[in-house]
């Protein structure tokens, strides 16, 4: 980038037309010929390039992690394939699987602890059966507050035929199936919601996703998606699995 | 049950990378992750390692298709190239001085390294450091500036979106916008 020139707002404006291709025949023409007799024009255009592609490239290079929080679930790679296992090996091997057999034993446990404490399902809302284009909705949400999950689950899936990324639906089915006990079946759902740009529910979808990890003792997954949500529980949990 | 991004064609991603589109960006990151990870790992890599590679190299995919020095014929040969762009990174790490003082070379898998891509990508060095020296000034500029440069620049809102956002008139956010990049200019100027 060039020290001594000055690029005033006329300019930097002039030249952005031009490189945006929103500039007039004429402009466009003026700008050429600058470009072909002018030196000093010559720097202040690369500069100003140089400006607008940096500002782009930090722009996306911030944005990359939000990307990468937005991976699935990393599916299990296999690479190299064990052909010879020594005794002492196979001793070390046994050792390992009864150590980290019994830690995964003790953590299940603690996990379904901390579940067992946090875990109580969503209210639900208030039933107004007297609109009837909801009525199978609320219809089924009697039976959700009434503790019939399965029932209220099976009148809810054939109203996400027509709207799949319905936040309200997703976020009670996930509820219904969560409070069943059916926590795989359950993330789906909410990941539906948390997966949506902006919803009511996505801050208590994360943190019931977070409790469904946390039951399928999946931590890493439990976390991350506790962070992402206020509710006041979620930080308590997230103390008290870091203890 | 995620949204996806359908493409119909190899023309629309490519407008779409150019303008940044987000979708279309996060989809191309979040379908081809995996494979740049499973090679790192491979290949005596972590999978913070494989993160920062492929950061990297979505990155510098970004840059050339942006500025038409790469053309991509179809779908797959944008994750051909991104894969081996990150190939091409992770054998310079492992090449590189700082890694083989902790790792004996023996345990390096030998990989080709005849591709003519890794010309390609090194064929801008100094535009390069010009951009790094913005691309930081960027990082460290005020909030204020870099969110009304990102909105025009990078999100592409139009002047009358953003002026409404501000609830400033269109010449006073022209203006405010021309003070950002004066004063972008200027860090990246004393950076050098």
């Amino acid at each position: 980038m060039s020290q001594n020139t000055n690029i005033t707002q006329e300019l930097l404006e002039f030249v952005e037309r031009c490189l945006n291709k929103n500039a007039s025949v004429e402009e466009l023409q003026k700008f050429e010929t600058r470009l072909q007799n002018d030196s000093e024009f010559r720097t202040q255009v690369t500069d100003i390039k140089t400006l607008l592609f940096g500002i782009e490239a930090q722009s996306l290079k911030e944005k990359l992690d939000d990307f990468h929080d937005e991976l699935i679930e990393a599916p299990s790679i296999k690479t190299v394939p064990i052909k010879f296992m020594p005794y002492r090996k196979i001793a070390i091997a046994a050792v390992l699987v009864i150590a980290l057999g019994s830690l995964w034993f003790l953590s299940g446990n603690s996990n379904e602890k901390i579940y067992a404490k946090y875990f109580s399902p969503d209210p639900g809302l208030p039933t107004m059966m007297s609109e009837t284009s909801n009525f199978e909705f609320y219809d089924a949400m009697v039976n959700y507050k009434q503790g019939e999950y399965t029932k209220a689950i099976e009148k809810w899936k054939p109203l996400l035929v027509n709207a799949p990324k319905n936040d309200t639906l997703n976020y009670f089915i996930g509820m219904a199936q969560l409070a069943n006990k059916h926590e795989k079946k359950a993330i789906e759902y909410f990941e539906v919601v948390t997966n949506l740009d902006s919803s009511n529910f996505k801050n208590e979808a994360y943190y019931y996703l977070g409790l469904a990890y946390l039951k399928t003792d999946n931590i890493e997954l439990a976390k991350k998606n506790l962070t992402f949500s206020t509710v006041d529980n979620s930080k308590k949990i997230l103390l008290e699995l870091n203890n | 049950m995620r949204e996806t991004y359908k493409i119909n064609s190899t023309q629309h991603l490519i407008d779409a990378i150019k303008d940044n589109n987000s979708l279309a960006l996060k989809t191309l990151y979040t379908t081809n992750y995996y494979k740049v990870e499973a090679f790192i790992l491979k290949n005596n890599g972590t999978k913070e390692h494989a993160k920062d590679i492929f950061q990297d190299a979505f990155l510098a995919l970004w840059k050339n298709v942006k500025q038409d020095k790469f053309v991509p014929q179809n779908e797959s040969s944008i994750s051909g190239y991104l894969y081996t762009i990150a190939k091409h990174k992770w054998m310079d790490y492992l090449r590189s001085k700082n890694y083989k003082k902790t790792i004996a070379s023996s345990s390096l898998i030998d990989m080709d390294s005849s591709d003519d891509i890794s010309d390609k990508i090194n064929d801008d060095k100094i535009n390069d450091e010009r951009l790094h020296s913005v691309m930081h000034a960027f990082k460290v500029l005020g909030m204020p500036c870099k969110s009304l440069l990102t909105k025009f620049y990078f999100e592409k809102k139009s002047m009358k979106d953003i002026a409404d956002e501000l609830q400033l008139d269109a010449a006073s956010t022209r203006n405010k916008k021309y003070r950002c990049m004066q004063k972008l200019r200027e860090i990246a100027l004393n950076l050098k």
